[in-house]
C-alpha cells in the first residue's frame, strides 16, 4: 500500500499538469486543479497513516519516514490552499488583464509540474534524485516567475535561475563528494547515494571528505532555501512572481532545500559528529537573521518586505537545527511548519491588498480595514504571527529554539537572534499597522470581498491558530518521530 | 637515452646553422601566409635577398643618436646568435664543456630586447620611443611566462640545461606527454606569436603608428645596422621555435656523430621548424592583431597555462 | 589498458580540459567560448569511453554517448542559435577585467590542488591529478557563471561546471549511478531552453541582454 504510494503521488500531480492540457476553459482549469490538489492531500493522509502504523517504507529511489512526512504534508496542505485561492485570484487577475486567458493552462500546468517536483524531493531517498528534482523545481519554478513576461519578471527569473543554478551545482558536488566517502565503505551503484544506506554506514565514512561535501551542500541547497548571503535572488523572485507561485516559492520550495540540508546534517552529524554541522548552521541562521533585519525595516515593497521575511524565517530554523538537541530540532521543525502555514496566508492576503490597490508600495496601500475588512484581518493576523506574538504557532515555535539555545549555552547567537527578532517585530508591526489602518486611499476598488481567496485564506489561519494554541497528538507525534531520525 | 656530449666544433656548426636558416624560416612563412591569403608572393628567399641589399648600403644616422646607437644592431645580434649556440639542433645531449642552460638563453633574449629598446629610445624619435614602450609594457607578461613554461619541463628532466632536458626526454612522444606538458606547450602556443612578434600581438609587415611594436623600435636603424637588427630578429624567431622544439618534440636528434647521423638530426629539426613556421603562418592569417589593451588578456591565457603546468608539476 | 596508463590519459584529458577551461574564461566573443565548451564536452565523453574501456563498466558507455551527442553536438547548436537570433556580434566589456577573473582562476586551480591534497585518503577511481581538476573545473565554471557579462556566457559557465562535477564523479567513483547522470544531463538540457527562450524574449521586447537588467534592487 505505501510502495504503491510513493509512485503514485508524484504522478498525481503531473496526471493533473497533463490534464490541463485538454482545455481552455478558465472553469474547468479551475476545477482540475481544485480536484488535483484534493486528491493529493487525501493520498498524502492515507500515506500518513500508513507510515505512522507501519513505520518508514522504500520503494527504489523513493522513500518515506516521518521527517519526509513533515514537509509533504506541508507542500500538500499549501497546495490544495493555493488551489482555492487561486480560483478567484486568477479570475481577477484576467479580468485586470495580468494574465492572458489563452495562457492559463500552461500556467496550471506548470504549478502541477512544479508541486510534482517539489513532491520528488521530498520523497527522494536517493540524493541524485534529490538533487535532480531540486533542479526541476528551479526550471519550473522559474517559468512560473517570469509568467507575466514583463521586464521585471524576468529580470528576477533569470536572476533566480542562474543563482540557484550556480548554487545547486555545489549542491552536486557536495553530493558526490558523500558519494565518494561512502563508496569508500562498500556502497555500491545507486546504494551510494542512498540516504538511507549511507546513514547505516555514516559513522564508518572519511570525517574530511564528508565535512568538505556538506559545506558545499550547505552552499548549494542554501542558496535554494534563501540562506543568506545567498539569498540574493529570493526578495527578486518572492516579489515579482505571481501572487500564489510566491505562496508556494515562500510556503514550500525554500522548505524542501531545508529537508535536503537536514538529509545531509544527519550523514554529517554521524560522520564527524554534530558540532561541526551545527556550527555551520549556526554561522548561515545567524547571518540571515541579521542581514535580512536592515532590509525589512527599510522595505516599501509588500511583496520584498515577505521575501526578506522568509530569508530571517529560514535563518530561525538554522538557528533551531543548529541549537540542536530534541527541543532545537522539534523547535526547527515546528516552524518549517509554522512559517510555511503563516507565510503562504501573508502572500494571500497581501497579493490581494496589492489587486484592490493596484501597487506594491505599502506607501500607497493604506486604511485597508475599511476596504476589505476580513482581508484585512487576516493581513493583520498573518503579520502577528510572522513577527512572533502569542498565541500564534511562530511564537511557540521561536521560544522552543531559544530554549534549545540557552540550553546549549549558545549566548552570543542568542542575543543577536533576540535582537533582531525584537527590532523586526516592531518593524513589520509598523509597517502592516499603517496599511491597515487610516482613510482608505482614492485608487483603492471597493469591490465586494471574493469567497474562494477567503476560503484558501481561512483553511490556513485555522491551521496557524490551532498549532499556536495546542499541537495535535497526532502531529506531536509525527514530529516527535522525525525529530528522533534527525538527532539520531 | 644518453646520446653523450657535444663537442665545441658541432656547437659551432649548430649556431651557424641556425643564423644561416633564421631568414629562411620567415621567408617561409610569409610564402605560407601569402598562399593562404590566394597571392602569389615573394620566394622564400627574400629575406636573404634584403639582407644583402641593406649590408651594401650606407648607414643614416639621427643627430640626436649617441656613439651607442652604431654599436647597438652589433650588440643586439651577438646576443641574439649567443643565445642560438644554446640549442641543441642535431643531437641531444649536454655539452662537453660549461656553457649555460635555458635561463641563460632567456637572459641573452631579454638583453637583446633590451638593447633594442635602448637603441630605440637614444635615437630619439616618437615612434621609436612609442615602439620600446610598448616592447617594455609586454616584455614582463612574456618573460616569466616562458620561464616558467622551461621550469614546468625542466622540473621533470631534473636539469635545466638544454641539451641535457632534450636528452632525458628523449624518448618521450607525444603519446606519452604528462598533463603538465600538455598545459605547458598551450602556453608555448600563446606566447610563440608575442615571442617572434607576429600577430595577434604584433604586425611585422606594418610601420602604422598604431599597430606596430617590434618593427617601431628599427626605424630609425638603416644600412647594415638594419640589415644586423633584421637578421636578429630572424634568428630569434628560429631560437624560440628551436626552445619549443628542445622543450616539447625533443625526437629526431641522432644518436651517433657521424655524417648520416648528423644529416637525420637537421632533417628532423627542420621538419620540425617547418611545422611551428606553418602554425605561426596559419594563427597569422586567421586572426586579427588585437588592440594593445587587449594582449595582456591574451597573454593572460598563456600564464594561466604555465602556472598551471607547473603547479600539475610540483604538487 | 592497464591502470597506469587510463591514468595518464586522464591526466592529460584533465589538463585539456583545463586548457578549454581557461580559453572560456578569457573568450572575448561568445562564439569562442562556445566552441571550447564543446570541445571540453568532447573531452569528457572521450575520458568516459577510456574509462569505459578500461572497467568494462558499459554505463559508462552510454554516458560517453550522451554526453557526445547532447553537450558537444546539440547545445553548443542551440546557443549557437540563440546567438545567431540574437545577432549580437561584438564583444562586450567584462564586468571584471579578464586579467582579474584568470587571476582569480589561478587562485581557483591553486586552491583546487590544495584542498584535494587536504581531503587525503579518497578513495578514487583515479588516481592522479582528476580529483583536483574536477574540483577546479567546477569551481571555474561557477566564476564564469558569476562573472558573466551575458547570459549567453553564464550558460556556458553552467555548461562548463556540469562538465567539471561529471568529471569529479568519475574521477572518485567512476561516475554517478546512469539513472542519475541521465537526470542530471536531462536537468541541463530543459535548464538550457528555458534559458534560452527567456534570452530571447527579453532581446525581443526591450533589447537588452537579460543579464543585464538591473531594476530591481533593495
Amino acid at each position: 500500500m505505501t510502495e504503491t504510494l510513493l509512485w503514485v503521488l508524484p504522478l498525481v500531480p503531473t496526471v493533473t499538469a497533463l490534464l490541463m492540457l485538454t482545455t481552455r476553459d478558465r472553469r474547468i482549469l479551475s476545477a482540475i486543479d481544485v480536484c488535483g490538489s484534493a486528491i493529493l492531500l487525501a493520498l498524502t493522509l492515507v500515506l500518513a497513516r500508513e507510515v505512522a502504523k507501519g513505520g518508514p517504507s522504500a520503494l527504489g529511489l523513493l522513500r518515506i519516514d516521518d521527517l519526509g512526512l513533515v514537509f509533504l504534508l506541508l507542500l500538500v496542505v499549501l497546495t490544495l490552499a493555493v488551489s482555492i485561492y487561486t480560483v478567484g485570484w486568477l479570475k481577477q487577475a484576467v479580468a485586470v488583464g495580468n494574465m492572458r486567458a489563452e495562457s492559463l493552462r500552461s500556467y496550471f500546468a506548470l504549478v502541477h509540474l512544479f508541486v510534482a517536483t517539489m513532491v520528488v524531493t521530498v520523497l527522494a531517498d536517493n540524493l541524485g534524485v534529490l538533487w535532480i528534482a531540486m533542479e526541476g523545481t528551479t526550471i519550473t519554478s522559474a517559468v512560473l516567475i517570469g509568467y507575466h513576461g514583463h521586464q521585471h519578471g524576468l529580470e528576477a527569473a533569470w536572476k533566480y535561475i542562474i543563482v540557484t543554478t550556480i548554487g545547486i551545482s555545489f549542491g552536486l558536488f557536495g553530493t558526490v563528494l558523500v558519494s565518494a566517502a561512502a563508496a569508500a565503505h562498500g556502497a555500491v551503484g545507486a546504494d551510494a547515494m542512498s540516504w538511507s544506506a549511507i546513514m547505516k554506514i555514516a559513522p564508518m565514512l572519511n570525517p574530511g571528505i564528508v565535512r568538505i561535501g556538506f559545506i558545499f551542500v550547505m552552499v548549494g541547497y542554501g542558496t535554494k532555501a534563501g540562506l543568506a548571503p545567498m539569498h540574493l535572488w529570493l526578495p527578486d523572485a518572492h516579489s515579482q512572481a505571481p501572487t500564489p507561485v510566491s505562496a508556494l516559492l515562500s510556503g514550500v520550495l525554500i522548505k524542501c532545500a531545508l529537508l535536503g540540508i537536514i538529509r545531509f546534517q544527519t550523514i554529517a552529524a554521524a560522520a564527524c559528529g554534530p558540532a561541526f554541522p551545527a556550527e555551520v548552521l549556526l554561522v548561515f541562521g545567524l547571518t540571515s537573521v541579521v542581514v535580512a533585519t536592515p532590509f525589512i525595516l527599510a522595505q516599501n515593497d509588500l511583496k520584498r518586505l515577505l521575501g526578506y521575511h522568509s530569508v530571517e524565517h529560514v535563518g530561525i530554523v538554522a538557528l533551531g537545527l543548529g541549537f540542536g538537541g530534541t527541543i532545537g530540532t522539534y523547535g526547527a521543525l515546528l516552524h518549517v511548519v509554522n512559517h510555511g502555514v503563516t507565510k503562504a496566508l501573508a502572500f494571500f492576503a497581501a497579493g490581494k491588498a496589492i489587486a484592490r490597490y493596484g501597487t506594491r508600495d505599502m506607501r500607497v496601500i493604506r486604511g485597508l480595514l475599511a476596504v476589505a475588512p476580513i482581508g484585512a484581518t487576516l493581513l493583520m493576523l498573518a503579520a502577528l504571527s510572522l513577527a512572533g506574538v502569542p498565541p500564534f504557532s511562530i511564537f511557540v515555535s521561536e521560544l522552543m529554539i531559544l530554549r534549545a539555545g540557552i540550553g546549549q549555552g549558545h549566548w552570543v547567537a542568542i542575543a543577536i537572534f533576540l535582537a533582531m527578532v525584537v527590532v523586526i517585530f516592531a518593524g513589520l508591526l509598523h509597517h502592516v499597522g499603517a496599511m491597515a489602518f487610516g482613510e482608505p486611499t482614492e485608487t483603492a476598488t471597493r469591490e465586494p470581498e471574493a469567497w474562494s481567496p477567503l476560503l484558501g485564506m481561512m483553511l490556513l489561519a485555522a491551521i496557524m491558530i490551532l498549532l499556536g494554541l495546542t499541537i495535535p497528538a497526532s502531529i506531536d507525534g509525527l514530529l516527535r518521530r522525525a525529530t528522533e531520525i534527525v538527532v539520531g | 637515452m644518453m646520446t653523450g656530449e657535444r663537442s665545441l666544433g658541432l656547437l659551432l656548426f649548430e649556431m651557424t646553422f641556425l643564423v644561416l636558416l633564421g631568414p629562411l624560416v620567415t621567408g617561409i612563412i610569409q610564402k605560407i601566409k601569402a598562399r593562404i591569403q590566394c597571392r602569389q608572393g615573394a620566394g622564400v628567399l627574400q629575406p636573404y635577398r634584403d639582407l644583402a641589399k641593406l649590408f651594401r648600403k650606407g648607414t643614416v644616422q639621427a643627430d640626436t643618436a649617441s656613439g651607442l646607437f652604431r654599436l647597438i644592431p652589433v650588440l643586439v645580434l651577438a646576443a641574439t646568435v649567443a643565445a642560438g649556440a644554446l640549442i641543441p639542433v642535431v643531437r641531444a645531449g649536454p655539452p662537453s664543456f660549461p656553457l649555460g642552460d635555458a635561463l641563460l638563453l632567456l637572459g641573452l633574449l631579454a638583453l637583446a630586447r633590451f638593447l633594442t629598446a635602448v637603441g630605440a629610445l637614444d635615437a630619439g624619435g616618437a615612434f621609436g620611443g612609442m615602439g620600446a614602450s610598448r616592447e617594455m609594457t609586454l616584455a614582463p607578461l612574456v618573460e616569466p611566462v616562458l620561464m616558467m613554461v622551461v621550469f614546468s619541463t625542466a622540473v621533470a628532466a631534473g636539469t635545466t640545461e638544454l641539451g641535457a632536458l632534450a636528452a632525458q626526454r628523449g624518448t618521450s612522444w607525444v603519446l606519452a606527454w604528462h598533463a603538465a606538458d600538455f598545459l605547458g606547450f598551450a602556453a608555448m602556443l600563446v606566447l610563440l606569436p608575442a615571442e617572434t612578434g607576429r600577430i595577434p600581438v604584433d604586425n611585422p609587415d606594418t610601420h602604422l603608428e598604431l599597430t606596430m611594436l617590434h618593427e617601431g623600435m628599427l626605424l630609425e636603424h638603416s644600412g647594415p645596422g638594419l640589415g644586423c637588427m633584421l637578421l636578429a630578429s630572424h634568428t630569434r624567431q628560429i631560437v624560440t621555435l628551436g626552445l619549443v622544439s628542445a622543450l616539447f618534440f625533443p625526437i629526431g636528434p641522432a644518436n651517433g656523430a657521424d655524417a648520416a647521423g648528423l644529416l637525420l638530426g637537421v632533417g628532423a629539426f627542420a621538419a620540425k621548424i617547418l611545422v611551428l613556421a606553418s602554425y605561426l603562418a596559419l594563427v597569422e592569417s586567421s586572426y586579427a592583431k588585437l588592440r594593445l589593451f587587449r594582449v595582456p588578456q591574451f597573454l593572460g591565457i598563456g600564464f594561466v597555462c604555465a602556472l598551471t603546468a607547473l603547479a600539475l608539476r610540483i604538487l | 589498458m592497464s591502470a597506469e596508463t587510463v591514468r595518464t590519459i586522464i591526466d592529460d584529458l584533465g589538463a585539456l580540459l583545463l586548457f578549454t577551461m581557461i580559453l572560456i574564461l578569457a573568450a572575448g566573443q561568445i562564439y569562442r567560448a562556445i566552441y571550447a565548451v564543446a570541445a571540453q564536452s568532447l573531452l569528457i565523453a572521450i575520458a568516459a569511453a577510456v574509462l569505459a574501456t578500461a572497467t568494462g563498466n558499459t554505463d559508462l558507455w552510454v554516458i560517453a554517448g550522451i554526453t557526445l551527442t547532447v553537450k558537444t553536438i546539440v547545445l553548443p547548436w542551440v546557443l549557437h542559435r540563440v546567438v545567431r537570433r540574437m545577432n549580437v556580434r561584438r564583444e562586450v566589456e567584462p564586468v571584471i577585467p579578464v586579467a582579474a577573473t584568470l587571476a582569480l582562476a589561478v587562485m581557483v586551480v591553486v586552491m583546487s590542488f590544495h584542498l584535494s591534497a587536504t581531503l587525503g585518503p579518497v578513495n578514487q577511481a583515479i588516481t592522479g591529478n582528476a580529483l583536483p581538476v574536477g574540483i577546479a573545473l567546477t569551481l571555474l565554471g561557477v566564476l564564469v557563471m558569476a562573472t558573466g557579462k551575458t547570459a549567453l556566457n553564464q550558460m556556458v559557465g553552467l555548461f562548463a561546471s556540469e562538465n567539471g562535477i561529471f568529471f569529479t564523479a568519475m574521477a572518485v567513483t567512476q561516475g554517478m549511478p546512469l539513472i542519475i547522470e541521465i537526470g542530471v544531463i536531462l536537468d541541463v538540457i530543459l535548464a538550457v531552453l528555458v534559458m534560452a527562450i527567456m534570452v530571447l524574449r527579453v532581446r525581443s521586447t526591450v533589447d537588452a541582454d537579460i543579464a543585464g537588467l538591473d531594476r530591481l534592487k533593495g
